[in-house]
Formats: C-alpha cells, sequence, structure tokens
C-alpha cells in the first residue's frame, strides 16, 4: 500500500476553493501516470510468443490507468485547472516513491517482469485499504500513515462540500470524452460533484474493488487482484465461501522475458552504441507522448489520438531496445528510461 | 527563392533509416509461399526484418549559415549556430516508404515534421515536410564494411506551415523568416554512410547533412530552378567523372553562384569525410559545345573559383553549398547567362579534366514531383518546370512516353531459402497500357512550366501481377529541342503506382475481403505481428479494432497512417473500414466463411527476362537496392561496373 503522509488529507480538507483543489488533483494525475512506466516495462519485457495471459492482464490494467489519469485530468479541468503534463518534473526519478508517497515506504523502478516485482511492488502499489479476504494475502492498513482510499475520499468529500460553483469555469479548455477509446459509462464529462464523484469511484473500483468484492465488473478483477492472479499463478473465482485463487492457471515461463538491466538511465550508456540511441530515441519518444498529452488536457481533447498512436509506437520501439546487449558482460539487456528529454540522437555529443 | 539563396543555415547530424527488408523481395508478397522463415534476420539479404519504417533525424545541429555574403560558423556569429533541428516532440515520428517493391529507387519521406529548437530547448520554428523522394542516387562512399550501403542520395523538398516563435536574437533567423513566402521554407538534404549490419553502432543509420532556406511561391519544391550539372553515368551510380549530378544558381543581381556540392564527392567510409581528389575549380565554358567535353584548355574557360571542400569543417558547416562572389569577375559574369559551367580538375600538361559539366545548351525539364499514386478514375497533375541555362524555357515542348526506368523486377538473388513452393513469378509491369492515360507531348507557358494531366481508367489496372495489387507505369520526358547528344539525368522519369480497383461490398467479411491482404501484412511486416496485432488473426485483429480504424482512416500524409508502406488504394482502405465498422450479432466484424476466399490472382504478365537476371548476392550483399541494382546491371539496363564484390 502506498503510505501518504496524513498532511495531504489534512490540507485537502482545509481547501477553501477549487483553486485549493488544485495541486491535490495534478498529484492525482501524477500518480496514475507514475504506475504506467513501470507495469509497461514489465509487460515489455515478456517475450514475444510467451506469457501471453500475464501481458493481456497488465495491459488490461495499463489501459484503466490511463483512464484513472484521463479522469483525473478532467477533474482538475472540471475546477479550473491546467494538468501540467510535459515537465520533468512530472515524471517520477525511478527508482523512487511514487507521487505523494512517503520516501522511506515503497521503492518503485523500472524492471523486468518478475514474480517477486509483482507480489512486492506492484501489489503493494494497488493494496486496497480492506483488502478482501483471499487467503494468501491478510494484512491490516496502517493507521499512522493515510492511504490513497482516504486521499480519493477525501476529495470527494471535499468537493460535495464545496459544491456546484467550484465547477463553474467558463474559461476552462474542454475535457477529453473521446468515446473511441473508452465506454461513456466510464469516461464523461465532469459537471459538478455528482459527476466528479462518480468519477473518482470509478478510479477506486478499478484499482481495489470493493469491500465486499475483488471483482470491479463481472470476471473483471481489480488491479490489485489481477496481480495476486499472476503472483499465484492463477485466476481468481468466486467460490461459496468468498473468493479464491483457484481458476485456470496463468502459467509463468521465467525463460520468456528479457533479462533487463533495472533502472536503466540514458547516461548510463557511451555515445556511439546502439544502446545509448536506442535507449534514448525510447526516452524521447515517451516526452512525445508527455506532450501529446498535455495538449490533450489543454485545449486540444483530439491530441488524444496521437497520443495512442505513441503508445503503439513505443510497443514497436521498444522490441528492438530490449533486445540490445548492455554490453558489460552481464549479458542484461536494455530497460526502457521515461526521462522527459528535448531531444534525441546518442552518436556524437552537442555541436 | 530555395535553399540556394541567403540567407540560409546548414545543419549536420544523423538519420534513422529503419525501413523493413522483407518486402525488399516482390517474391515474399506471394501469400500462398510464404514461410516464417522468410522474417529472420540475414535470410535471404533480409538485413532488417523487424523494421517500424521510421526516418527521424538524430544529433542533427545547425553548424553553419550564410547571410548578407558573408559564411557564419559559431554562436558568437549568429546564435542560431549549435541549436538543434529535431522532428516532432508530440507524435510519431516521420516514415521511409518505397514506392512498391518493384520500385525502391524513389524512397519517399512521410509524415515527418522539422522544428528547430534552441539550446534552452524552445521551438523556434515548426512546419510539416512536404512528402519527398530522393533522387540522385549513386555510390559515394568506396569502401564500406559488410553491409555497408555504398549508396548516397539527396532530399530536397520544402517544410510547409511554419511557424516561427521568437526570432529576434538571430539575424540569420530574422532574415529568413522575412524573406520567405507563404509559411513554407526550402529544405535539402543528403544522406550517405548508412549502415545495415545489425551488430554495428551505425545499423539504421547514417549521415546526413542539409541546408535550410527561403521558398518563394510558384517555385518547384523538389528541385532548383537553376543550372543542372549532370553526370555522364551509363551507370548512375558510377558517374564518368567521379563527381555526381548537382545543381547551382546564379542569384538574382548576377553577383554570386551558389553551388550544391552536398551529395556530389565521394567519400572513402562512411565516417571518413571527403576523399582528396584533388584540386577542384568551377569554372565557366567561353563558349556552348554540343557535347560534354572531356578536357578543356586554359583558353576555353573562365574560373569562378576553387572548391573549398578539404578546408577543415566545409562540409559539416556547408552540407557542400558553397557561394562564390562574381563582383570581381566580369567576365564569368557575361559568359553565365549563355555558356555552361564546368568543374575541372587540373591534368599535369596543363590542360583541365572535365568532371561535370552543365546541360548541353542549359537545357533542363524536370518533374517537380516525380512520385506519384493513383485511384482507378483519379486525375492528377504531374508540374513540369523547363530551363535554359537557369532562365524559364516559354513555348517549348515537353514529350512524355512510357518507360520503365528503374523499375521492375525484385530487390532479391538468384535462389530463395528455404525454396518457395510454389515459386513466384517475377511480375512485368507497365501492363495494361491503358490503365493509366496522359498527353504525349505539352507546351510550357512563359513561365517555362507546364502541368500533364495524367488520368486513371475508371477501371485500374486489374490484377496484372497476381500475388500483388496495383501496378506500376513509368513517364519518361525530355523537350523537343534536345540536341542529339544531350545527356539526361537518368533518374529523371515519373514513377506511378496505380492502385487495383476495389469495390467495398455492403457486408465485408475476414475470410472474402481482409485475410487475404492482412496475412500479406503480417508476413511483410512482422514487427506489427509480433508486438501489437497478428494480422494474420481473425481474433487478434478484432481484439484491436479501435487502433486499427484509427490508423486506417488517417490521412497518407499523417505519421501514423496504415499502412506505413502507403501501398493500398483508396477502395481496399475503404473495404477494411467498412469491415471493421459491420458488426455481426457477436459485436466483432464478420467472419464469414473460408469459402470466401478468393483465390489468388493469376498473373496477367510474368516478366521472364528480369527472372531470368536473377543475381546471386554475396553474404555481404543485402537484399533491396543493392540487388536491385546488380540485376539492372545484369538485365543491361545500365553499364556494368568494373568490380564486383564487396564495393555495392
Amino acid at each position: 500500500m502506498i503510505k501518504l503522509n496524513r498532511q495531504i488529507i489534512t490540507g485537502i480538507r482545509a481547501s477553501q476553493s477549487g483553486e485549493d483543489l488544485h495541486k491535490y488533483l495534478m498529484s492525482a494525475i501524477m500518480l496514475e501516470h507514475s504506475t504506467i512506466p513501470p507495469y509497461l516495462t514489465a509487460m515489455f519485457s515478456l517475450k514475444q510468443g510467451t506469457n501471453q495471459r500475464i501481458g493481456q492482464l497488465i495491459r488490461t490494467i495499463v489501459v484503466e490507468e490511463m483512464l484513472h489519469m484521463t479522469i483525473a485530468s478532467n477533474i482538475l479541468i472540471a475546477v479550473g485547472g491546467h494538468p501540467e503534463i510535459n515537465t520533468k518534473g512530472f515524471v517520477p526519478n525511478y527508482p523512487g516513491p511514487l507521487p505523494m508517497g512517503i520516501v522511506s515506504d515503497l521503492t518503485v523502478g523500472i524492471e523486468a517482469f518478475s514474480i517477486r516485482l509483482v507480489k512486492d511492488i506492484f501489489m503493494s502499489i494497488e493494496q486496497p485499504e480492506d483488502e478482501v479476504l483471499v487467503h494468501q494475502l491478510a494484512q491490516g492498513a496502517e493507521p499512522q500513515f493515510a492511504t490513497i482510499g482516504e486521499f480519493y475520499n477525501a476529495i470527494q468529500k471535499q468537493i460535495e462540500k464545496l459544491g456546484q460553483h467550484i465547477f463553474v469555469q467558463p474559461n476552462a479548455p474542454p475535457q477529453v470524452v473521446a468515446s473511441q477509446w473508452f465506454p461513456p459509462g466510464k469516461l464523461f464529462p465532469i459537471t459538478g460533484p455528482a459527476s466528479a464523484c462518480r468519477a473518482i469511484d470509478i478510479v477506486k473500483l478499478e484499482g481495489e474493488g470493493t469491500s465486499s468484492t475483488p471483482f470491479q465488473a463481472p470476471g473483471d478483477p481489480a488491479h490489485f487482484y489481477k496481480f495476486q492472479e499472476i503472483a499465484a499463478g492463477r485466476e481468481l473465482t468466486q467460490t461459496a465461501g468468498g473468493f479464491a485463487d483457484d481458476g485456470p492457471p496463468i502459467l509463468f515461463d521465467p525463460s520468456g522475458v528479457w533479462p533487463l538491466r533495472p533502472n536503466c538511465k540514458i547516461a548510463d550508456f557511451q555515445l556511439g552504441t546502439q544502446a545509448r540511441t536506442r535507449i534514448e530515441r525510447f526516452a524521447y519518444s515517451y516526452s512525445s507522448l508527455l506532450n501529446a498529452l498535455h495538449q490533450t488536457f489543454n485545449g486540444d481533447p483530439d491530441k488524444l489520438d496521437s497520443a495512442i498512436g505513441m503508445m503503439y509506437d513505443l510497443r514497436v520501439q521498444a522490441a528492438a531496445l530490449i533486445q540490445t546487449d548492455v554490453e558489460d558482460g552481464s549479458g542484461m539487456t536494455v530497460g526502457p528510461s521515461f526521462e522527459f528529454v528535448d531531444t534525441q540522437g546518442g552518436m556524437q555529443s552537442g555541436a | 527563392m530555395s535553399y540556394l539563396d541567403s540567407p540560409r543555415l546548414h545543419f549536420s547530424g544523423w538519420f534513422q533509416a529503419d525501413v523493413s527488408t522483407i518486402n525488399n523481395d516482390v517474391r515474399f508478397f506471394q501469400n500462398d509461399s510464404f514461410v516464417q522463415e522468410y522474417q529472420q534476420l540475414g535470410q535471404n539479404g533480409s538485413w532488417n526484418p523487424e523494421g517500424t519504417g521510421v526516418f527521424r533525424l538524430l544529433d542533427c545541429s545547425v553548424t553553419g549559415g550564410f547571410l548578407r555574403g558573408l559564411r557564419l560558423t559559431s554562436t558568437t556569429e549568429d546564435p542560431v549556430i549549435g541549436m538543434t533541428i529535431e522532428n516532432a516532440a508530440d507524435r510519431a515520428p516521420g516514415k521511409l516508404v518505397d514506392l512498391d517493391p518493384q520500385q525502391q529507387m524513389v524512397s519517399q519521406i512521410w509524415g515527418m515534421q522539422v522544428r528547430l529548437i534552441s539550446q534552452a530547448a524552445q521551438t523556434i520554428f515548426q512546419g510539416e515536410y512536404a512528402p519527398a523522394a530522393f533522387t540522385n542516387l549513386w555510390q559515394k562512399q568506396q569502401q564500406g564494411v559488410r553491409l555497408d550501403q555504398q549508396l548516397a542520395a539527396c532530399y530536397q523538398s520544402v517544410v510547409e506551415n511554419v511557424a516561427w516563435t521568437d526570432v529576434h536574437s538571430s539575424p540569420l533567423l530574422r532574415a529568413l523568416k522575412e524573406a520567405t513566402e507563404d509559411s513554407v521554407l526550402s529544405i535539402e538534404f543528403n544522406v550517405f554512410g548508412y549502415g545495415r549490419d545489425s551488430t554495428i553502432p551505425r545499423y539504421t543509420m547514417g549521415h546526413v547533412a542539409g541546408t535550410i532556406g527561403p521558398y518563394k511561391r510558384r517555385e518547384p519544391k523538389h528541385f532548383v530552378r537553376g543550372r543542372q550539372m549532370i553526370a555522364v553515368a551509363p551507370n548512375f551510380t558510377k558517374p564518368a567523372g567521379g563527381v555526381n549530378s548537382l545543381q547551382a544558381k546564379v542569384s538574382n543581381d548576377g553577383q554570386s553562384l551558389t553551388v550544391d556540392f552536398g551529395n556530389s564527392f565521394p567519400i572513402l567510409t562512411a565516417d571518413s569525410g571527403l576523399m582528396d581528389i584533388g584540386h577542384v575549380l568551377l569554372g565557366v565554358l567561353t563558349t556552348s559545345p554540343p557535347a560534354v567535353l572531356p578536357a578543356v584548355d586554359k583558353t576555353q574557360f573562365q574560373l569562378i573559383g576553387e572548391v573549398g571542400y578539404l578546408a577543415d569543417g566545409w562540409y559539416t558547416q556547408t552540407a557542400g553549398v558553397e557561394t562564390f562572389d562574381l563582383t570581381g569577375n566580369p567576365t564569368a559574369r557575361q559568359l553565365l547567362p549563355t555558356c555552361p559551367l564546368v568543374l575541372l580538375s587540373p591534368n599535369e600538361d596543363g590542360t583541365f579534366k572535365v568532371l561535370i559539366q552543365e546541360s548541353i545548351g542549359g537545357l533542363y525539364v524536370r518533374a517537380d514531383s516525380f512520385v506519384f499514386r493513383i485511384d482507378p478514375g483519379e486525375t492528377q497533375r504531374i508540374e513540369f518546370h523547363a530551363t535554359q541555362f537557369g532562365a524559364p524555357l516559354a513555348n517549348s515542348v515537353i514529350n512524355l512516353s512510357a518507360t520503365e526506368g528503374f523499375m521492375g523486377g525484385t530487390g532479391g538473388g538468384d535462389t530463395v531459402s528455404p525454396p518457395m513452393r510454389p515459386t513466384a513469378p517475377i511480375p512485368k509491369i507497365g501492363t495494361p497500357k491503358d490503365a493509366i492515360e496522359y498527353n504525349s507531348s505539352i507546351k510550357t507557358n512563359a513561365d517555362g512550366y507546364a502541368a500533364l494531366e495524367i488520368s486513371a481508367s475508371r477501371t485500374g489496372p486489374g490484377t496484372p501481377r497476381g500475388y500483388l495489387s496495383g501496378q506500376l507505369y513509368g513517364i519518361a520526358y525530355q523537350l523537343d529541342t534536345h540536341p542529339p547528344g544531350y545527356v539526361s539525368n537518368s533518374l529523371n522519369y515519373v514513377s506511378i503506382l496505380a492502385f487495383s480497383r476495389k469495390d467495398p461490398p455492403k457486408c465485408p467479411t475476414w475470410y472474402g475481403d481482409i485475410q487475404r491482404l492482412f496475412t500479406q501484412y503480417g508476413n511483410l511486416y512482422p514487427i506489427m505481428g509480433r508486438y501489437v496485432v497478428d494480422l494474420g488473426s481473425y481474433s487478434s485483429v478484432v481484439s484491436r479494432i479501435k487502433i486499427l480504424r484509427l490508423a486506417f482512416s488517417l490521412p497518407i500524409g499523417d505519421a501514423n497512417h496504415m499502412p506505413v508502406t502507403r501501398d493500398l488504394g483508396a477502395g481496399d482502405r475503404a473495404t477494411i473500414l467498412a469491415w471493421l465498422d459491420t458488426k455481426g450479432h457477436d459485436g466483432l466484424p464478420l467472419l464469414g466463411s473460408p469459402s470466401e476466399s478468393p483465390a489468388a490472382a493469376s498473373l496477367a504478365a510474368i516478366d521472364e527476362q528480369a527472372a531470368d537476371s536473377l543475381v546471386s548476392l554475396l553474404p555481404s550483399q543485402a537484399a533491396g537496392k543493392t540487388a536491385v541494382i546488380l540485376q539492372l546491371e545484369q538485365r543491361g539496363k545500365i553499364a556494368p561496373r568494373e568490380e564486383r564484390g564487396e564495393a555495392k
């Protein structure tokens, strides 16, 4: 579970205006985004033709994280804010805490898929406050810290408290309501406290499930439980007494993973090498994706198509990158870097 | 005005062309005999089977400039020096695309954005690169490592819809913004030193050096209406004088001459820089001879200047574009309107070898764009510009005729491993002849301009190539007044891909309308199938309907347009979209039944001569352009080069 400093909750509760909420909503956008690079990397690291079910499950989670990021952005726009997506500070410096997370707590890096990664990191990121009883896992929340659930609950409460008037924003840029990518039941315009709270409910539900069921929809477990399925090697099923991971097996073939060196950075690699040019190009493309999203949430919602095009572009670019030897004798290959960059190159230093 | 005018800036750096290579051999378009082994690296000379098609500029910075008669080389002279030339930062990169597996000699860049960004990462200008094909392909590089692409070429185009931000700090940029018209800039760059060996750092990358200058409306976009020096080259890859074709321009006031040597001088290896080919002098002949002269004595020309190509940083800082001051040379100024330029190398006996000479009589005609894709029933315009010593040539007749150019055949070798079952015949191009219609001559107006309308028949060419849809047509062009012995640039012809007609059915099905097409793409471009969607599988395809819907509906100029290869006619694309949009009871596009699968079309015309002229590829030789050129030599379409082996 991501542990937040309690002061964040206090701050939300003390907010007197929509503007006071901006920084918390911006943090929500950053948090929802921050899970995408580690999840994407784990997905990319799976070799083609192997571990397909695992890849599918992670992919559905990534897509929902993108939805959550969009929802958080729409709420920020609705209360007069401007999502700042394309800055160096927007992307966490992996490995490190996620946005709002307490430094001493969870450290999230950019690594190849492993069961350990799923158990120790991904499940921790998604761990619900009130985890449903699944027999392998039974841990309680630690009350001295706030949780993501509390964070979103506090935002919902404060939005309701502040009321409709914070949504009167005649100059706000258009929100992103892209029915070609997300169903209207999940992505809809935020026009007031009711729609904002309903949207946050979706974020909470898809991430954590509810207190009574791990399923956010029939046959579709929430993120935590999907990761748990992967870790357990079996799909989750409903049983007479609750839920159990005794469904069809989810096979993991450890040989079907590219041995990515964890937390690769551009500067780790010599100029004039394949590793350097490829990691630079990847980082530039990821930065382009963030630029496209920034435009999407700042007046040009149709730019979302370009952003989604970039997602596929990243996928095919990752193919060559993750097969590139790091050339340190370890046999490991180059992992992606999500550094925010302005230029791409890697063959020569600047003029 | 163009990049050969002032002001201009020069840049240099690297490019990546991550082209896919299975489609280099037309025979791999035959689905029935395709096996997965053809997708392996190195198989049948396929050096980048997982290519994405991406073309992008890397590490490109502004290295020089030219303003008011002065060369600029440092940031203190103008802050534009040291700025970066980049591509789009908010969308997918551009793509490099062959017109067709049977026309690989006019590869085009699509969907590329060009940006100038400051040291502070601020975008100074950005605009859209108008799709352009390379030209003046030749073997610039004399030696190479395994699989090196020793061919080089140049691209000239315009950057359109240019948006400027702050240019105040740079006099050069202020002047450039002031000089150019219609928010368009002229851009030219040379590509060379490209690596095809997957084990070297240069793999899929090469050097680029280029120039950006002003553009004036109604000028050609893909060449300079100026002076054209044309290499004598029975084999276009090996110009007889060792120097490749180039263009030059006399300034409007006649006081200077700017020449682009950027794609004309040889290099030894990919990274060696220019070779020392001795003193190179630029002059203008004192007469206009009816032939290319092999040598001249000092009475036969007026010297303009020595080309400073061996000076430190010359190529990097100028991209090979040099301006010669004529203010103190009244003789040259007087001769230039009526006499040809020459590039000379001094002989020991006091005479001068002619390395390259301007077109005979100064006559020249060029199709501005020379690569076309045309749908059935469509009409397009090919724009021609005719000049004499750089001045518009009015009321001149341009004759047009069918040609195969350097199209046809295949970019593979004489064996395919594992062997094809059944063997794919090599299709003949240009047939049926009546699928494309155009006049046999046109006449230039007072500006030396003429447009030729080409019309594709309503029925299209059919499927004369059987397993490969569409058909290629070439148009040769020349001035009626070309004298006997006129030396043409053999790469100057028009290439047309005429798409086959396809009427979208009301309810297209996977088996009936989609499978054959998607399977072909899946075979040829495994990067998609391996990482995004298995195009040969219905269940995989219908799991990615949204992204396919988007990609197939994007305009051809969009970087994310599908297919990347831009080789699908409007009818086929409409069929795909109709299929994606027409859902059955299960909410998915219609599957249909295997019995609906159309049989592979038989070939109306087989090119036996091409099949008989296949050449074995050495292990060090790649499929694609190398193989195409070997085959052109074998077919007698270009003269054989002396050596055979590594230097290809």
